[in-house]
């Protein structure tokens, strides 16, 4: 039997960086095949090869079974090849139906006949059960429908075979949901899908075979019935990972970070953190746990002076610091991984070295008599790109060269590196790759080690199960209840997510 | 009340029209550069060679058609200058711009000193202006009013024609489509194989053209001279026009009628013995203080977000905790 796709031997280098190196990936007609690996791993590149947008350097590309050279991506449409790329490429004025014909507009006398293309979008939608409004602005539509829209836009190009790259990074559950179903319709009607993924769980569920990559090259082509996650996440990382709570020496010591009845509000002016007290001691993880959107992004906000609080206060030793700007409470001991790395974290045009340097441009011996003593950045650099195995050219490259997991590593060196006693860590592993997750995660564990308070945020459960010392969940911006983390279940922590307080949950341990 | 109704009058409506067509042919050129996504300064600046040219070519061949072609042929290399720096070489885009304008400015003066032995204008030589053309029954059927359709000079017409033109051309041709599409959204032309550097040459050299045509109205409409600088910033009100119409044709004639108007009203005023300093300066004004109004309404994301963090950085914290 014929391979819809076969590619064999693919090598593609960027100067002297291999991206691929002789990768073979063989689909099946009819099937879903997922593609895995870390970022970087090379899933990207070979995904451009296979639509044209890549030469390789060596190697051969057979379309059901035929040897074929794509010089761009015309020709891999001709070849039946679609691609919907992760970031999404429409036009937000134009409508559905124009966005869909885009480049082949249907024309009557010359004219563009917009009564044709709505038609024929309605036609695609029906037939491939994508619901989609074809004479609506693009512009107004949910990240989901924009999804459809492309897809639509590949179908309208004859494409038997499609690739999708990371499609439901910016999807919820529910659009992921009904995406899979649509996959599953195309491959039932013999289309081919290929798709691109580092979420796992998705993988397992929704796709026939695998391909793993790891640093460009392929580890191996399995049935997916056949792998469990952990044998998945082993060949992606290279060793075994574990999600298990990390062992520890009960350390808690001083408190360091003292919050009092506070409040806080939302953009909206509704209060958004409502009467909440807690302390971090020394040497002590405490994790904050809920659902996204209940108060945890203010409370971080407040404690790094970057929103007022309307009532309460809150200390870090014995300095009250509410109402004090974020310097003020840097100065005093904050350290802070914010939870959106790209606004708050990094100046992503700066270089790796300058965005270590920040905030602490004015002290010696990072600066001297008002000057920057760049050869000591550089030095500092270049030893926290090693200790924290940041993936860069070197201290000098701009932030923006490296990727999600690594910028957030750079974050990381810099508010781990410093004399702070109280670090406040929003999502630190957000849409960061498995081994880097590890990194952090240890690096965490160490900050503890050495009599550290560490306010822990995240939307993870495994990630707080696995670090924090005690758990305080969130809900409507109140605290819950708060748990101990060791023998925690998620279900427990889940009830409380949802605003339900089981009365074996005491209100005490969250003093 | 009498010197009102001698003021606003059919008179007053047929200048607005001479005065707004110039402004209106160059607008619309920009509008394929400001769709295509190109910030285009430099308008004034080819604006002013094809006067220039055109009045060499009228004078050189004794045709006012050929003319016009001269006009627009130097606006056309402008253009294409500028697409050849701005959309190849990628340079900054006002920089270009500013720069052609000088240039135009500058070797105009220069040649007319080099070709004519004078400063400041061109008249006689045997410059051929463009003919008034007379509709047919104009006369028969509208009697007072046919000065609102008749008798103008031919690129009055064009202008005004092409505001239709161009609402179809945009709404309905491939090519009105991908210039938009590559002003609003390279990536998604480029991902559906459509070469962003042609549209923007395209669209560049269309503007061009139009430039062109809209010196040549200047320097062989109604007045048959160049005299330097005698676009006088008509490019520039049509930058001013585009930014705030976004390139929409009705929107463009909208803009260029009220400057038109302003600038016939300014006219109108010097006979009437009002200090031509301060007259002069009406159709500025009412430039300024049309784009301020307009441009609060639809204030840019800079504008808002900087006038809402300083209400932010202002706004008292509430005293007391809410309950």
């Amino acid at each position: 039997m014929d391979y819809a796709v076969e590619l064999k031997r693919i090598t593609k280098r960027f100067g002297s960086f291999t991206a691929n190196e002789s990768v073979d990936l063989a689909v099946r007609p009819g099937e879903i095949h997922a593609v895995v690996g870390e970022n970087g791993a090379g899933k990207t590149t070979l995904m451009n090869v296979l639509f044209g947008l890549l030469q390789p350097d060596e190697g051969e590309i057979l379309i059901d079974g035929k040897p074929t050279v794509l010089p761009g991506p015309t020709a891999a449409i001709a070849a039946g090849i679609g691609m919907v790329h992760q970031h999404f490429k429409l036009v937000p004025s134009l409508t559905v139906a124009e966005n869909v014909f885009l480049g082949m507009e249907i024309t009557k006398g010359g004219l563009i006949d917009h009564r044709a293309q709505r038609a024929r979008t309605a036609e695609l939608s029906r037939t491939f059960g994508l619901k989609v409004d074809p004479g609506e602005r693009v512009g107004l539509l949910s990240v989901g429908i924009e999804q459809r829209i492309e897809i639509l836009k590949v179908l309208a190009r004859g494409a038997r075979i499609i690739i999708l790259d990371e499609p439901t990074a910016v999807l919820t559950p529910q659009e992921s949901r009904e995406l899979f179903e649509t996959l599953r319709g195309f491959v039932a009607k013999g289309m081919t899908v290929i798709f691109i993924s580092h979420h796992l769980e998705e993988v397992m569920e929704v796709s026939d075979t695998v391909t793993v990559l790891r640093l460009g090259k392929k580890i191996a082509t399995r049935p997916t019935a056949d792998l469990t996650k952990a044998e998945l996440v082993q060949m992606m990382v290279g060793r075994a990972v574990s999600f298990d709570r990390r062992p520890r020496e009960k350390s808690a010591g001083a408190p360091v970070l003292a919050v009092e009845r506070l409040w806080a509000r939302d953009e909206r002016g509704l209060p958004a953190v409502r009467d909440v007290s807690f302390e971090v001691r020394a040497g002590e993880v405490v994790g904050i746990a809920g659902v996204a959107g209940n108060g945890q992004t203010e409370l971080a906000e407040v404690l790094a002076g970057l929103r007022p609080e309307s009532h309460g206060r809150f200390r870090l030793g014995d300095v009250d610091l509410t109402g004090r700007s974020p310097a003020a409470i840097r100065a005093a001991g904050l350290a802070h991984v914010p939870g959106d790395r790209m606004v708050r974290g990094v100046d992503r045009h700066a270089s790796v070295a300058a965005n270590i340097l920040m905030t602490r441009q004015d002290r010696a011996p990072w600066s001297r008599r008002g000057l920057i003593d760049w050869s000591y950045v550089r030095h500092r650099a270049e030893e926290l790109i090693g200790r924290f195995d940041i993936r860069t050219q070197g201290p000098d490259a701009p932030v923006k060269s490296l990727s999600g997991g690594n910028i957030q590593k750079v974050v990381v060196a810099r508010e781990f590196s410093g004399d702070a006693r109280f670090l406040l860590v929003d999502q630190p592993t957000r849409g960061v790759d498995i081994g880097a997750q590890e990194a952090i995660h240890d690096e965490i564990m160490r900050q503890r080690a050495e009599g550290r308070a560490i306010l822990l945020i995240s939307v993870q459960l495994d990630e707080l199960i696995a670090l924090a010392d005690r758990i305080l969940v969130m809900f409507n911006g109140r605290i819950m209840g708060a748990l101990d983390a060791e023998g925690v279940s998620e279900d427990a922590l889940g009830l409380l997510m949802a605003g339900i307080a089981p009365e074996a949950v005491s209100r005490e341990a969250a003093a | 009340m009498e010197v009102l109704e001698k003021l606003f009058n059919v008179a007053l409506v047929v200048a607005t029209i001479r005065t707004t067509a110039p402004i209106l042919l160059v607008a619309l050129g920009g509008s394929f550069t400001t769709r295509a996504g190109i910030f285009n300064i430099g308008l004034e600046g080819q604006m002013l060679v094809g006067a220039f040219f055109a009045v060499i070519g009228s004078i050189w061949t004794g045709s006012a058609l050929i003319g016009v072609a001269c006009g627009v042929a130097a606006a056309l290399v402008f253009a294409l200058v500028f697409a050849l720096l701005v959309v190849t070489f990628r340079a900054n885009e006002v920089v270009v711009g500013l720069a052609l304008n000088i240039l135009a400015g500058g070797m105009t003066i220069s040649l007319m000193k080099a070709i004519f032995g004078t400063r400041g204008s061109i008249v006689g030589h045997g410059i051929v202006g463009l003919p008034k053309l007379t509709v047919p029954g104009a006369r028969d059927l509208l009697g007072s009013y046919a000065p609102l359709v008749s008798g103008f000079t031919p690129l009055v017409y064009v202008a005004f024609l092409l505001v239709p033109l161009l609402v179809l051309f945009y709404r309905r041709t491939r090519l009105g489509l991908h210039i938009g599409v590559v002003g609003e959204k390279p990536d998604a032309a480029e991902a559906q194989g459509l070469s962003v550097t042609r549209i923007r040459y395209t669209a560049s050299l269309l503007c061009g053209l139009l430039a062109g045509l809209a010196g040549a109205h200047m320097s062989l409409g109604y007045i048959t001279m160049f005299t330097e600088n005698m676009s006088s910033g008509r490019g520039f009100m049509a930058v001013a026009i585009l930014i705030f119409s976004n390139g929409d044709p009705v929107r463009l004639l909208l803009g260029c009628l009220l400057f038109g108007f302003a600038d016939a009203l300014s006219l109108r005023l010097q006979t009437f013995g009002f200090p031509s300093y301060l007259v002069l300066t009406v159709p500025y004004v009412v430039a300024l203080v049309a784009l301020f109004l307009l441009a609060w309404k639809t204030r840019p994301k800079l504008v808002r977000e900087t006038a809402d963090s300083m209400r932010r950085l202002l706004s008292i914290r509430p005293a007391s905790p809410e309950r």
